[in-house]
């Protein structure tokens, strides 16, 4: 299950964050997608150890915490995508697929001419598609 | 399968909102004008960016976000791709397509009456096609800019279809 996605600028600025949880941990989840961009820079700012995957959008797994995994995708355009699950065992491929729907929802959003870029996303649109997503990934997997 | 917008459309579209701006909104300031056109421009490159690079990999440098531009970004707008490339390495470019779209249905207006008058019609022709050429410059300013090149476009305009755009890094 999903429990939190990210939308993050180029300057590390939050453009979107929602958690998909009913207990009341939303501020925990924050601070992992905040922790997990250090691992971002690192990654990117470091080529040696990104090794065959060098430049790809998709960064895989960024670090596992003791019940969540965080995985992350970065655009061209320098936006992040986090987000955080619980499951333990996902291909590699499903993250992949859910990262390149997601991407295209964003970029949706962005086309938007009442849309300023660099400030937060605030479509219910957006909002409405993101959950979707983010649903239709837990029972995909769950199947 | 992408949508399609019909070619005859935008050029109506552009030229009406060149006009708009030069004759009604900043009739007296054509420097204003040219950029309120470059920053309409710029949100529209801004927002082509992001779309037209959604399935592939990130740049490493510079010349490939160029290449970018000339390929792949230029045939989604125009059906082709720039015709010349080049470079001084010191982040100059000089992208020249020799049948800009935009401008084949471009005429110069028939000139009224004596050619020697005070306001030579030539140069007027050229500043109002030079008008028309602040949108495409903002473009891909945008489009650079979104891609973390930070950019000045401007443009040349030699013999009327063909027109060059020169691209100065911002260091």
């Amino acid at each position: 299950m999903i429990v939190c996605v990210a939308v993050v600028g180029h300057q590390n600025n939050p453009l979107y964050i929602q958690s998909f949880t009913d207990a009341d941990d939303a501020l925990k989840l924050h601070h992992i997608v905040h922790c997990s961009l250090d691992v971002v820079d690192e990654r990117v700012n470091n080529p040696k150890k990104a090794g065959p995957t060098l430049n790809e959008t998709f960064l895989g797994l960024l670090y596992p915490s003791e019940n969540f995994k965080v995985y992350g995708y970065l655009t061209n355009t320098k936006v992040k995508f986090i987000l955080v699950t619980t499951e333990l065992d996902v291909k590699d491929g499903d993250m992949r697929n859910f990262f390149r729907k997601f991407h295209s929802v964003y970029v949706d959003a962005v086309s938007n001419p009442f849309h300023v870029p660099g400030k937060k996303i605030t479509s219910k649109t957006f909002a409405e598609r993101v959950s979707t997503l983010v649903k239709s990934f837990g029972s995909s997997s769950a199947a | 399968m992408g949508r399609e917008v019909s070619e005859s459309c935008v050029d109506s579209l552009l030229t009406e909102m060149v006009s708009s701006y030069c004759n009604s909104f900043y009739a007296n300031k054509p420097d204003l004008a040219a950029r309120r056109i470059e920053a309409i421009g710029y949100q529209v490159g801004h927002q082509l960016s992001e779309r037209y690079t959604m399935d592939r990999p990130r740049f490493g440098d510079h010349l490939e976000a160029i290449k970018f531009i000339c390929k792949d970004f230029w045939s989604e707008l125009f059906k082709k791709q720039i015709d010349n490339l080049k470079t001084n390495h010191r982040g100059t470019f000089v992208l020249q397509d020799n049948r800009f779209r935009w401008l084949t249905r471009m005429s110069v207006e028939p000139t009224p009456e004596s050619p020697d008058a005070s306001d030579d019609p030539e140069s007027k022709a050229s500043q109002a096609t030079s008008m028309h050429l602040y949108f495409p410059c903002g473009i891909i300013r945008g489009a650079l800019s979104n891609l973390g090149i930070p950019c000045a476009v401007s443009a040349d305009i030699s013999n009327l279809p063909a027109c060059s755009f020169v691209v100065r890094i911002k260091v």
